[in-house]
């Protein structure tokens, strides 16, 4: 990959969020974390207001305003600035694609990666991932960003240059911002780069699909595989025309992957679970994207809630949802719903009262009627402070 | 206010017999594992959240500082009170709540000791990972505000890659919930800032914890080496190697003589370090790992390597390094951990100047180091009673962590900042980046009351 590539992304912010309902008067793009700052100064020596967006795969996860002064788009700061092979980590810009990265990773030496696998990972930077908190099924393994970032760079409310973390795995030095600084969507400091761990490449990968035709059955089996030894890097489970399709991903030593997808598919069996395996990392990257993505930009919401009932949360939102696309991250208590409405919204806030409900990918007109979505002790006394504490002049987008 | 008046008050809160104010009582409660003494109002003995957050409350209130304290084993003078303030104890909130084992979450008060956490979790098949050495004494509590590690961190992440939730009491008395079961409450994470932040920015009175299904199998290796330098290569070849153990610990031979001495862990004496290397998952594979990393290491010149035969000899070799920390209380009557981390392959460079350090200020440092993600533990060993060489320790201890910084690591691994390292944070932190930690922390506790002196400095204190 080639640093701070710069590409042709004029209009496309625009479009995006004038599709969600914002009005932006100006985009900017800069192509260094220096013109970046260049913008901030300006705009809070203006009094202006900025929204960060980089691949706008999760753009609802924030408050999108109704209108902003200037869009900053960070797709042009794309690149990697380090790769440090001995120490299994690397510096990348924030407008850098996740398959740019892994596309890069995997080309070195042996082989690497970044287990971070949201959807739509083709247009998700990291620095968008970072401020939506994105993750996918392979969180049940790796966990999400939270658990790969070592460091983080940015630039605050008034222009300066600010850094957490570092370069070492443990670090305890001052409070963790590398950590806050996750999900904050982009209202209370521009993410310009982040220091994340990397993997060398599994030895062997493999899928194994199969198809439940109850939902008694699923969760049985999947309560009896969180049980087991056995070590799934992810676990998805899409409801298809009445019956629920579980593809389960594994990776590790040749040894290891053969006797898990052995063991998977003969415990699936016990609970009338009928499938097969296929090893490979390419056809396991293939079967996992196609069962998150949706075709399209559809609206989107995600849902959490304790392990056991993902389930029985997804099927009574694919009974609300219809034809539009459910996935669950089991393992994770995650799902995601695409082609969200209200009656949908409401829906999932009312089946999600031991867990959270947040937006991806919405209309402006719908996040306007979301409510809050912490509880208003944490909104008082934390996360309000902290807002007006770092961003008085409201430079970034209202934090919740 | 006065102060029987604040004595009254917190009795009424928790009543008469669970305060103490007297001097010889408060004595025990200046100072913990670190080197830094403080000074204590009073202690109060909380039994639940409603205690914390009325204490909290009244003091909040009143302009009086206030500290948690969990076991005291905090190593950086986290747990001290710095100004007469008030000690809130919770040696007594030591319940597990739930375990939860359908959820995989375990529920459990502050006050409860890591190891009897694990212990509760192992007879059903599940463990927590953060396992620090200090865990038979530890509190859950304590781990969560010094963000704990530990031997099997390495693998499976620290702390706050395993607390999922937690009921806070805020700075100002109002108590809450922060995650819980679920996973990704909306907004900026939240729980990733409490974890670590020394009782700075509230009080934990439940936590949810994450728990994982105990491996299929595990297998532990001891390797010897004649060279220190040879054994951090080989750390460096397993993770080359593609292989992530469990665990990577390094002991050099000043330590390995004292451990020897107090647990009998069967190192070899003449040894210039050991090595221990673990590996866990399932069975399929394993020993055609262990026989890669037993190769990697006659590579790097291993002097001889051993694998446990069962868990009774992996349990004693295991002694050896968490009992590594007590044991050198053999040979000086006094220690200071450094906790500073470098990138891995920054080891040698960084041992090599330790010993250079030993040597300029003439105190013994033995090093015992979570070696896998280059987290080193150098025990400078001194006598306190004589002021010069104290001194000199805090110049060693001061030094060794810029060697750190300057390495393009951080200074501190797992210990946390306390009132110990305050000098050091600009050394890894520039002016922007401490203004807004400090803006966090005025935004969340206005008034400074909440564990005050610790993790930032103050203005006028950086040099």
């Amino acid at each position: 990959m080639t640093k701070n590539r710069a590409t042709t992304n004029d209009g496309a912010c625009l479009r995006i969020l004038e599709s969600l309902g914002v009005a932006a008067k100006q985009v900017e793009r800069p192509t260094k974390e220096s013109e970046a700052q260049q913008v901030l100064a300006r705009a809070f020596k203006e009094k202006l207001t900025v929204l960060p967006v980089g691949g706008a795969t999760a753009i609802s996860a924030g408050t999108l305003p109704e209108r902003v002064d200037i869009v900053l788009d960070t797709t042009g700061m794309e690149g990697i600035a380090d790769f440090d092979i001995s120490n299994l980590n690397m510096t990348v810009l924030a407008g850098t694609t996740l398959d740019g990265i892994n596309g890069f990773l995997a080309g070195q030496g042996n082989g690497f990666f970044l287990p971070l696998d949201p959807p739509f990972s083709q247009r998700a930077t990291i620095g968008g991932v970072y401020a939506s908190n994105g993750s996918g099924p392979f969180r049940l393994r790796y966990g999400t960003l939270r658990d790969q970032v070592l460091g983080v760079r940015g630039i605050d409310a008034q222009g300066g240059e600010v850094g957490f973390g570092g370069k070492t795995v443990k670090n305890v030095s001052g409070y963790d911002l590398t950590k806050f600084l996750i999900g904050s969507a982009g209202s209370l400091c521009l993410i310009t780069a982040a220091v994340l761990r990397v993997y060398p490449l599994p030895a062997a990968s493999s899928i194994c699909e199969v198809t439940f035709p109850a939902l008694g059955e699923l969760e049985k089996f999947l309560q009896t595989l969180r049980s087991s030894v056995l070590l799934p890097s992810g676990v998805t489970v899409e409801p298809v025309k009445g019956a629920f399709r579980v593809l389960s991903a594994f990776e590790g030593h040749p040894l290891a992957v053969e006797r898990e997808n052995r063991d998977f598919l003969s415990m699936a069996g016990t609970f009338g679970g009928k499938g097969e395996a296929k090893m490979g990392r390419e056809v396991m990257g293939k079967a996992i994207r196609g069962a998150i993505e949706p075709e399209g930009d559809a609206m989107a919401i995600k849902i959490t809630v304790p392990l056991s009932e993902g389930p029985r949360t997804l099927a009574r939102l694919k009974e609300l949802a219809g034809a539009a696309k459910t996935v669950l991250f089991a393992g994770n208590g995650e799902i995601l719903v695409y082609g969200a409405d209200e009656r949908i919204i409401d829906g999932a806030k009312g089946l999600a009262s031991n867990g959270y409900v947040a937006p991806l990918r919405l209309h402006r007109s719908l996040l306007s009627k979301w409510g809050p979505r912490v509880n208003p002790t944490l909104e008082q006394f934390v996360l309000r402070p902290i807002k007006e504490k770092l961003d008085p002049s409201g430079v970034f987008p209202p934090m919740l | 206010m006065e102060k029987e008046q604040v004595r009254d008050a917190l009795q009424r809160i928790v009543g008469k017999e669970n305060v103490l104010w007297k001097d010889v009582d408060l004595a025990v409660y200046s100072y913990d594992a670190g080197l830094a003494k403080g000074r204590a109002g009073f202690v109060a003995f909380v039994d639940n959240g409603d205690h914390v957050a009325q204490i909290v409350s009244f003091l909040c209130k009143e302009g009086i500082s206030y500290v948690a304290r969990g076991s005291g084993t905090n190593l950086t003078g986290g747990t001290i009170p710095m100004d007469g303030g008030v000690v809130i104890e919770f040696s007594r909130m030591n319940r597990i709540l739930e375990i939860d084992i359908e959820n995989e979450r375990v529920v459990v008060e502050p006050g409860i000791y890591n190891l009897t956490v694990q212990n509760a979790l192992a007879e059903k098949g599940y463990y927590y990972a953060p396992d620090p050495a200090s865990q038979k004494a530890s509190s859950m509590g304590g781990n969560l505000g010094e963000n704990a590690g530990g031997p099997h961190c390495l693998k499976y992440g620290v702390t706050s890659n395993h607390v999922l939730g937690a009921e806070v009491v805020l700075p100002n008395g109002e108590k809450t919930w922060i995650g819980g079961k679920s996973l990704d409450q909306p907004g900026p994470d939240l729980m990733g800032l409490l974890v670590g932040s020394e009782g700075t920015l509230g009080i934990v009175t439940k936590m949810v914890c994450r728990i994982m299904r105990s491996p299929e199998r595990v297998l532990t290796m001891l390797c010897i080496y004649s060279s220190i330098e040879a054994a951090g290569q080989t750390v460096s070849d397993i993770i080359a190697e593609g292989i992530i153990p469990a665990t990577l610990e390094i002991m050099d031979n000043l330590v390995i003589r004292a451990v020897e001495a107090s647990v009998h862990a069967g190192y070899p004496l003449d040894a210039e370090a050991v090595l221990l290397i673990e590996l866990d998952g399932l069975t399929d594979g394993m020993d055609e790992q262990m026989k890669r990393i037993a190769e990697i290491c006659e590579k790097d010149g291993a002097v001889s390597h051993r694998l446990a035969k069962d868990a009774n000899e992996r349990n004693i070799l295991w002694a050896g390094r968490r009992g590594a920390f007590g044991a050198v209380a053999r040979l000086r009557p006094a220690y200071l951990v450094c906790d500073g981390t470098v990138p891995r392959t920054q080891l040698p460079k960084a041992l090599s100047e330790v010993k250079k350090i030993s040597e300029k200020y003439r105190v013994p440092i033995g090093n015992v180091f979570h070696a896998g993600d280059g987290n080193l533990h150098p025990l400078i060993l001194f006598d306190d009673r004589d002021a010069d060489e104290l001194a000199r320790v805090h110049k060693a201890g001061s030094e060794i962590l810029k060697v750190c910084a300057d390495l393009g690591g951080t200074i501190s691994g797992e210990h946390g900042i306390g009132t110990e390292k305050l000098r050091e944070m600009s050394l890894v932190f520039k002016d922007g980046d401490i203004r807004m930690m400090r803006g966090i922390r005025q935004a969340v506790d206005r008034k400074g009351l909440c564990n005050p002196g610790k993790v930032l400095p103050a203005e006028e204190a950086r040099p």
